[in-house]
């Protein structure tokens, strides 16, 4: 007891850590004056609990889905779609994670069956059908605005304003993401570490094992697709008020792709490479358009396409946990290079 | 009445019947062994008894109550817990989380009080944990508990199955092939094992495994399945001499059956012969194809240790030995199917352990693997086109067709619409266009009838005529043995003894020990006549009489053809009250 590996796997280690970094995360865009940085920032976190929806079911339960996106999405249209019928932002709210959350389990009936690559085409299909005719088509337009989507004008917190002009209003909507992702991602950590989630980890490592030692799988996997559609709904019922509107663009498959993407670049099975990833996927791109500005070069986003095709391919060879999976056991690895444990013969009674 | 109870179980898998009415009883506190040559149905009757398969017709009852219709994990949650023959550990987790697992999925505690750490949570988290750790410091694995699971040798792996299994705190323990990947004094250190578990968590074994040492070591009672039905029961010492059994296991009815009674001592016999061949020595030939010290195995577990032997040139040589011995992985290892860990393959003085496949062909070694390896959708005639073409003189299909004349007509047939056996002639027409030093055959007569196997093996006969030395895996022992020159026998992944084919032939003995194993400990089995037998109802009897009796009680009702109720009721003098 006491060495400092031992330290850093210990819980209390990790929860100051975590505050550690939510309290720098919540600095930053502050100073910073500049709305389209604050949102920028509040769009890190929306991408970070995407990606964390990816977490909970391929990293946890070992399910795919690329339709991550989709169900961002649906919760960010219901929520608009009700403000927009006078309901109270955060009634709608709560009801558009719940949309989420059902549809979860609905796209998660298929996975009872399927597996792998048969299951991610049954989810590109949720995502495409969505994305073109739910989020789109003049049919929905009850549900979907209609041409041009949803416009939300703020939202009201124990009297704080939330809104997408004012810049005191942003930093506000950011904080309070900030502090959502926070709770979302403990309680994500908790369920790893409980029955539940081994339960989960054990349907991902060996179906056939976790059924016959008692775990009913049915159950586990509409639960894991449910509560990892949620999670991907929270970030969607803050869409309407960090935009200040909604439209179908940022919830086509393409985003559900990246969400994939980024979750296995950083790393499927950790919380916190989805933060990592969140901030990697908002502000690369902004960055690399700057760089192109300040450097007279002509960059499109495609270009941002292509390094993270680039990275993922050196990921998978060098890093196959994920940069942080990857750091983090190599830092253990380090600190344990003085204590290398040998392994005990067994025990064999010869005659 | 019995803990668990299977009548008259079925299974058709698309048309094979893979159990045919099997049924068999297990009585609180027994270990029960189901044995039977591969292919038997012992898998197969696992896993309708754990809820993987359905069986298309039967009852499986475990205490009193039908387990079909129910899911495998409600099966789980009513006392039923398996290992299995391929890991199935869940290697990201670590030892400890393993054996915690099965007992929060039956204690199903709410996802949202798990993700809140609410107190009642982490209370029932905490006891979870200490009854994990009593059961692994039982099985000496408390100091593994923090390692991930699949980063541990297989034979501790195996070990934390059985821990994760009764952690579950079962009622009825499947196992399956605990001691494949074992070597022979692990497995005797598990039979040992077992007997402990029993004892200590109070739990019933049902047993599968090839390994002959360790079902007749640890089980009370063996079942014994052949092509899907219960061909021979009894206590292990019984089931070892029955010649239904050996002849089972030697794959025809030969005449080892009458001699196996003296089975036990063969192994001492040969032995004190120290490997010299007394008498039908056998001509000087010039080796070719040398094998020393040759390891191999598949993901970490190794099946072959040690394997030395040679085939001279124009050599007849037979592997012979139980199934799962390492024969069929022994030739996949010097024809560089499977890369070898450690040890050299030479042929003719080159050596070839790291060549690939298709340059050993070149020089001349062919492997005919078990299941043959044709190609289904190629006619008779492109199968040999392809095989003249890799070979390096193309020799004429003439004295192919020669040698198989039953080919002749079917040269535009699809191979795949062939009957069994023509796909054998097939198989070796084939290696013979290469124009072979030597042949390596593996179950040539697998699945076959024994009027084509005679046939194949009059084909063989004309091959040792022509020279060819012959390497061949064979289960009909005779047959083999009657037209090899030498025979070595393999016991659990190495060579256990090297014989003229001639002089094993007349040494019965040995070859059934060799199939059905020396390591009977008789003094394991208790066949006690009941006693003492406490008045009272037959459920309270089954629940409270020691398995032992209970089977002895069975055994005399089968043989008086009364039931065992009508028989317990007559030993007490009817004094039982109803």
């Amino acid at each position: 007891m006491g060495s400092i590996s031992e330290l850093v796997a210990d819980r209390r280690v990790r929860m100051v850590g975590g505050l550690l970094a939510l309290v720098v995360a919540g600095i930053l865009p502050a100073l910073s004056g500049s709305i389209a940085i604050r949102a920028d920032a509040s769009f890190a976190v929306i991408f970070a609990l995407g990606i964390l929806s990816v977490v909970v079911l391929t990293g946890y339960v070992g399910q795919v889905s690329l339709c991550q996106a989709t169900f961002m999405g649906i919760s960010a249209y219901g929520t608009a779609w009700l403000v927009n019928s006078g309901v109270n932002y955060w009634v709608a709210a709560v009801v558009g994670v719940i949309l989420a959350f059902g549809l979860g389990v609905l796209v998660g009936i298929p996975a009872l069956r399927l597996r792998g690559i048969l299951l991610a085409i049954v989810t590109v299909g949720v995502a495409l059908s969505f994305d073109v005719y739910f989020f789109q088509d003049d049919a929905f337009a009850w549900f979907n605005g209609g041409g041009g989507g949803w416009g939300v004008d703020g939202a009201t917190l124990f009297g704080l304003q939330l809104d997408a002009i004012n810049p005191e209003n942003v930093l506000h909507t950011y904080w309070l993401l900030l502090a959502v992702f926070a709770v979302v991602a403990i309680l994500l950590v908790n369920l790893h570490d409980s029955g539940s989630g081994r339960r989960f980890r054990a349907i991902r490592d060996s179906e056939l094992a976790a059924a016959t030692m008692g775990v009913n799988l049915t159950k586990y996997k509409l639960l894991g697709f449910g509560i990892s559609a949620a999670v991907a709904g929270i970030g969607g019922a803050f869409f309407p008020v960090v935009l200040g509107r909604v439209s179908s663009q940022p919830f086509s498959f393409f985003y559900s792709l990246q969400f994939a993407a980024f979750a296995v670049l950083m790393g499927v099975r950790f919380v916190p490479a989805a933060a990592m990833a969140g901030v990697f996927m908002a502000f690369v791109p902004e960055l690399l358009i700057r760089l192109s500005g300040a450097m007279h070069v002509e960059i499109s986003y495609d270009y941002f396409s292509i390094v993270l095709g680039a990275l993922l391919v050196l990921q998978l060879i060098t890093a196959p946990e994920g940069v942080w999976g990857d750091s983090a056991a190599r830092i253990h690895h380090l600190l344990h290079r003085n204590k290398r444990v040998v392994a005990e013969p067994t025990k064999v009674i010869t005659t | 009445m019995s803990l668990l109870s299977v009548e008259k179980v079925s299974l058709n898998f698309g048309g094979v019947l893979a159990l045919d009415s099997v049924s068999f009883q297990l009585n609180r506190g027994e270990i029960l062994g189901l044995i039977g040559p591969n292919g038997a149905g012992k898998t197969t009757m696992f896993n309708c008894i754990s809820g993987v398969l359905t069986p298309t017709a039967g009852e499986i009852t475990f205490e009193d109550q039908s387990l079909l219709g129910l899911k495998a994990h409600e099966r789980a949650a009513r006392g039923i817990a398996r290992t299995f023959q391929n890991l199935q550990l869940w290697r990201t987790m670590t030892v400890l989380e393993n054996c915690k697992t099965p007992m929060d999925a039956l204690g199903n505690r709410g996802i949202v009080s798990d993700a809140l750490r609410m107190p009642w949570a982490t209370r029932a988290e905490r006891a979870g944990d200490e009854r994990a750790r009593a059961v692994l410091h039982v099985l000496d694995l408390l100091h593994h508990r923090d390692e991930l699971a699949g980063d541990l040798p297989v034979g501790i792996q195996r070990r934390v199955e059985l821990a994760r299994a009764l952690c579950m705190r079962p009622k009825l323990l499947l196992l399956d092939e605990p001691a494949s990947g074992l070597d022979a004094g692990e497995t005797e250190h598990l039979a040992d094992t077992l007997q402990v578990i029993r004892d200590r968590f109070k739990v019933s074994i049902l047993l599968v495994d090839h390994d002959m040492s360790l079902v007749m070591r640890a089980c009370h009672y063996i079942y014994v399945l052949d092509f899907g039905e219960v061909i021979s029961t009894g206590r292990p010492e019984d089931v070892r001499e029955d010649p239904i059994v050996i002849s089972a296991y030697l794959g025809e009815g030969s005449g080892a059956a009458d001699q196996a009674p003296a089975a036990g001592n063969g192994r001492k016999r040969t032995k004190s012969q120290g490997g010299t061949l007394e008498s039908d020595t056998l001509p000087e030939r010039e080796p070719l194809l040398v094998v020393s010290g040759l390891r191999a195995g598949y993901g970490g577990i190794e099946v072959i240790r040690d394997v030395s032997m040679t085939v001279g040139v124009g050599e007849v040589v037979a592997c012979i030995g139980a199934n799962g011995a390492g024969k069929t992985t022994t030739l996949r290892a010097i024809s560089g199917v499977v890369r070898p860990s450690a040890g050299r393959v030479m042929l003719d003085n080159v050596d070839i352990t790291k060549k690939t496949s298709e340059s050993i062909v070149r020089l001349g070694m062919v492997h005919v693997p078990q299941g043959r390896g044709l190609f289904p959708k190629l006619t008779v005639d492109d199968t040999f086109a392809l095989s003249a073409y890799s070979g390096k003189a193309g020799g004429g299909l003439d004295a192919v067709y020669e040698a198989f004349p039953a080919l002749k007509d079917r040269g535009s047939q699809l191979v795949g619409t062939l009957s069994g056996g023509q796909q054998q002639m097939v198989a070796m027409a084939r290696a013979l266009l290469v124009k072979p030093k030597l042949l390596l055959i593996d179950e040539m007569s697998q699945g076959l009838a024994p009027a084509v196997v005679s046939q194949l093996f009059e084909r063989l006969s004309i091959f040792k005529q022509q020279g060819i030395a012959v390497l061949l895996v064979e289960q009909f022992v005779d047959s083999a043995l009657a037209i090899s020159d030498r025979v070595y026998v393999f016991e659990q992944g190495h060579v256990a003894h090297e014989a003229v084919a001639s002089v094993l032939r007349r040494d019965q003995a040995l070859i059934a020990s060799a199939y059905l194993g020396t390591a009977v400990d008789v003094t394991s089995t208790g066949g006690e006549e009941p006693r003492e037998l406490e008045p009272g109802l037959m459920d309270e009897l089954s629940v409270k009489l020691p398995a032992e009796i209970k089977r002895a009680l069975q055994e005399r009702a089968l043989q008086e053809g009364k039931d065992t109720d009508t028989l317990a009721m007559e030993l007490l003098g009817g004094k039982a009250k109803k």
